[in-house]
């Protein structure tokens, strides 16, 4: 046991958005290990699955309530999962802009109020990067905002990682850690990406094979608990070692895809779209399935020291061993559903 | 039937052999059970592509070579060549097929590529799967950090677009980004001259119109393209010469030098210069341009 496990055992974490499925899992996560103190988890719903000793506190973080109730759970790490990158579950699209940006703001306001605060950890994501034509393969952290940014998801979160970065200036004392997460593919995960690739067949842009990064679920949780028990000052790619580029990935699926020509692109795109989540955040989508994007993880692996355990291609082979047949047609798992186990 | 053209049972058997490995390969890729790199770059594909390009450099264009095993034979390198072609760079998949041939270790260079063409349906992911990155400091670096040859044509478009009567007149070599990350990386350039590329499809002028309305960036006019159609798009004859220059040693500059400006375009200029010069002397060498 390191120096860093001993004295998180005093520590008390605050998971905002615990009841999302990414709050959930660094809840079970944490309280899993020897050494971590209490584990409090805040949401304006609560959470779908047994969090074990983790305490919920409900509270709404668009409320400017939060400001007396983050002070009062006198927290030393506070861990934002309540970023929404798609409409969920009672958090339909309208309100994704609420709860990203202001959501982010109160609770940045109520961190300012809370002195005994040591770091603070938001889990965003890396299409602040964007995708284009002529973009590096793979992005560093100093490479956020080099396209603009052209999804409202995207401006999203460009405009709250602006706030995080003024008050990790106005706060120096407090270590701020803002992890950038590609797409993530898993067996129990219920997301845009997943739910595409469950279609029965697969619409791509003619003549575009995208390089794509895809992280594994597992490796998704482990980043976010392992940068909350070592959070780095500035932003970290959460990204896989390598690239797969989507034809491959979906031969490995055994999925047939289909080549939409642009003159119908954008009417099927809409459908799709719809059927994913909604058609104006797919749009995320559809960049990232005509140019790609990649990002280093170099700071992951030696500053967090996190070491992932699938790369791309690893995490689309589990995906397709274990999601192949009926169960991923018909049988759309619940979002809070916990991860299951990889069988060897 | 009569005569020597009978095949014989072995030769049969070959051809059987050879039936069932490429469909055994086309089986397995559409299994999706192939490797390609992190950037993209699919060697078995590289490699299925080559009998057209081997076809072209020695039967088509009747390339020849000097200087090949001035590429070291591993680690990194950077080949700096002049850039033409008008409609595709086969330069640059010649360049690649004369190490692939001429070279006594041969290995794969990754090409930095206008970042426009990877906007083009088709044309994006060959370019990619060939071992083409879109052309920016960040990827050349990361490329010759990981020991890979890489070439770079500085002149960019205004190499590859221009006019037919501007052929071997090297244009302006950018802001010398390829300097700088040369000198970061302690890379060694090897300057490559291209003769021969010029010839293939003599661009007389542009349209702006039409590529505005097939959504190309730019769109070139020669004197069968795109008159012809398809057919348009088949390259001239012409007879090539590819140079490889003496490599020019980077490492002795120290870390800091990337920032000084004037050794970079002295540097830059000093490559710019040697291909010019090794242009001159090859079109003298080629001779007639088609016979």
């Amino acid at each position: 046991m390191g120096d860093a496990d001993v004295k998180l055992s005093t520590k008390r974490i605050v998971i905002a958005g615990v009841s999302t499925r990414w709050g959930s899992e660094l809840a079970r996560t944490l309280q899993r290990r020897s050494g971590v103190g209490e584990i409090i988890g805040i949401d304006s719903a609560p959470p779908r699955m047994d969090l074990g000793r983790t305490e919920f506190v409900e509270a709404d973080i668009r409320d400017p309530a939060i400001s007396r109730v983050l002070p009062s759970l006198e927290p030393d790490v506070v861990v934002h999962c309540g970023i929404v990158w798609y409409p969920e579950k009672g958090r339909p699209s309208r309100a994704l802009h609420d709860i990203n940006v202001i959501g982010t703001l109160q609770l940045l306001a109520a961190c300012e109020k809370t002195p005994g605060l040591e770091s603070l950890i938001v889990r965003g994501s890396a299409s602040i990067y964007g995708s284009a034509p002529g973009a590096p393969a793979f992005f560093t952290e100093d490479m956020a905002r080099r396209y603009p940014l052209v999804t409202r998801f995207q401006r999203d979160i460009g405009e709250l990682e602006g706030y995080f970065d003024n008050f990790a200036r106005r706060r120096p004392r407090v270590a701020c850690c803002m992890l950038r997460f590609q797409v993530e593919i898993g067996p129990g995960l219920d997301t845009p990406f997943n739910r595409y690739l469950s279609l029965p067949v697969v619409p791509t842009r003619m003549g575009f094979d995208p390089r794509l990064q895809l992280l594994h679920a597992d490796d998704a949780t482990g980043a976010l608990a392992a940068a909350t028990l070592n959070p780095v000052r500035g932003a970290v790619n959460v990204a896989p070692d390598g690239a797969i580029s989507l034809s491959r990935l979906l031969r490995l699926c055994g999925k047939s895809a289909i080549g939409i020509p642009p003159v119908l692109g954008g009417a099927i795109n809409r459908r799709v779209g719809r059927y994913l989540g909604s058609a104006d955040l797919y749009r995320d989508g559809e960049f990232l399935l005509r140019y790609g994007r990649g990002c280093d993880n170099r700071r992951l692996r030696e500053e967090v020291g996190y070491e992932l355990a699938f790369d791309s291609e690893g995490a689309v082979r589990d995906f397709a061993r274990t999601s192949r047949g009926i169960q991923a047609l018909f049988q759309a798992p619940h979002p809070g559903s916990p991860v299951r186990s990889v069988p060897r | 039937m009569s005569g020597p053209a009978a095949p014989t049972p072995e030769t049969v058997l070959e051809w059987a052999s050879t039936v069932q490995s490429t469909s055994d390969k086309i089986i397995r890729r559409l299994a999706g059970e192939y490797h390609e790199d992190e950037w993209g770059f699919d060697e078995e594909f590289a490699e299925a592509v080559f009998p057209l390009f081997d076809f072209l450099y020695s039967t088509w264009w009747r390339v020849k070579v000097e200087g090949a095993s001035n590429l070291p034979g591993h680690g990194r390198a950077l080949l700096v060549a002049n850039h033409s072609g008008a409609i595709f760079p086969f330069d640059a998949a010649m360049i690649a097929t004369a190490i692939q041939k001429e070279h006594p270790l041969p290995r794969w260079v990754r090409a930095m590529v206008l970042n426009w063409a990877f906007d083009l349906p088709f044309v994006s992911y060959i370019l990619r799967r060939l071992g083409g990155v879109a052309a920016n400091p960040a990827n050349l670096g990361r490329l010759l950090e990981e020991d890979q040859p890489v070439m770079v044509f500085p002149e960019g478009q205004k190499g590859f677009g221009k006019p037919f009567a501007d052929r071997y007149r090297l244009q302006r070599f950018g802001r010398g980004g390829f300097v700088e990350v040369a000198l970061e990386t302690g890379t060694p350039i090897v300057p490559v001259a291209v003769v021969g590329a010029e010839e293939i499809y003599p661009k007389l002028a542009e349209s702006k119109p039409l590529a505005r309305a097939l959504g190309s960036p730019y769109l070139p006019i020669t004197p069968t393209f795109p008159w012809l159609g398809p057919l348009g798009l088949l390259p001239l004859p012409s007879r090539w010469r590819i140079e490889f220059l003496e490599p020019i040693d980077l490492s002795g500059y120290g870390p800091g030098a990337s920032e000084d400006r004037s050794l970079v375009f002295d540097l830059s200029e000093q490559v710019r210069e040697q291909v010019q010069e090794a242009l001159y002397r090859g079109l003298v060498a080629r001779g007639p341009a088609f016979l």
